[in-house]
């Protein structure tokens, strides 16, 4: 399956090949990319965060849930915008300011799960100067199962 | 006390975790979460004004609020069987190193429908200041067949 190349972590090079606001076409879906969701991603995203729940690590503990195997936090989605999304992805505009999110989750993402993202700009506006794109978001698994779906406001950089 | 979906009141308080802000939890979160934005790493790029806005520093993901409102919700969710569905924030104020924040919800209203019943929780992240940095508002199903972790 499809992976993501090494990531780049300079999010300065290949700056010139990003949308900028006035290219950004509401509805144009963006590029994205499969992603093999790993026990030890899950791990290193539940470690930024504090979260200590058995469900995450302990797959005997998992199997007696309602789950029956680990899960990653529904917040992986966070990490899942990013892996799923190639380098010339306008949200990685150095200056991108996050001014809020909202997701709804439908199933948990498990690991080894390789996850699809349907993803575009939904909306584009100026608000106190400030120029605003709203992008609308859906992450698949590899049965096609929607695990999650969310809308984020950036303000792009000027 | 087990929570249950009918045991619970509008004005119940949910406490989350504290979480200590450090120049090295924002790099860990940059790792954990692919996002690389110089607005979390670079100090000289971010003594720049970005249109109206000046941060004079690095400043935490705005998405790393929204994690630990997240790990909040499921860590009162799971014993009780119930479910996090839903989580919308907005961001008020910048978190920088140094900061020390902490989530918490208020229970607004409850409701059951054809098929499950359902519990809307106001949520909010505040500094070691008691200002208000991320506010919001989370969805928690409780499921007719509750299976308690």
């Amino acid at each position: 399956m499809a992976q993501a190349q090494a990531f780049e972590t300079d999010f300065w090079k290949d700056a010139n090949l990003r949308k900028v606001w006035d290219e950004i076409v509401p509805g144009a879906p963006r590029k994205t990319i499969p992603y093999t969701l790993t026990k030890e991603a899950i791990e290193l995203y539940c470690r930024s965060v504090g979260e200590t729940h058995p469900v995450y690590f302990d797959e005997a503990y998992a199997r007696t849930t309602r789950h029956g195997g680990l899960i990653a936090p529904p917040s992986i989605h966070i990490l899942l915008m990013f892996s799923c999304t190639p380098a010339d992805d306008w949200m990685r505009s150095p200056g991108t300011v996050n001014a809020g999110q909202s997701w709804s989750y439908n199933i948990p993402a498990r690991p080894n799960d390789v996850i699809r993202l349907e993803a575009r700009a939904l909306d584009k506006f100026i608000k106190r100067e400030r120029l605003f794109v709203v992008h609308d978001n859906v992450f698949f698994n590899q049965h096609g199962d929607v695990i999650c779906s969310g809308r984020g406001w950036t303000i792009r950089p000027m | 006390m087990t929570t249950t979906f009918d045991s619970l009141s509008a004005g119940d308080l949910i406490d989350g975790p504290q979480f200590a802000v450090t120049r090295e939890s924002i790099r860990l979160f940059c790792d954990a979460s692919l996002d690389y934005n110089p607005l979390h790493l670079d100090d000289e790029y971010m003594k720049g004004s970005f249109g109206k806005t000046h941060f004079g520093g690095i400043i935490m993901h705005g998405m790393n609020n929204f994690g630990l409102i997240s790990r909040m919700i499921t860590d009162w969710a799971y014993p009780a069987g119930a479910v996090h569905r839903r989580l919308e924030t907005r961001w008020v104020k910048p978190v920088k190193p140094g900061d020390l924040i902490q989530p918490s919800g208020i229970i607004k209203a409850k409701q059951a429908t054809a098929k499950s019943r359902w519990v809307l929780i106001d949520v909010v992240v505040k500094n070691q200041h008691g200002e208000k940095v991320a506010s919001g508002e989370a969805m928690v199903e409780f499921p007719m067949d509750l299976f308690c972790q």
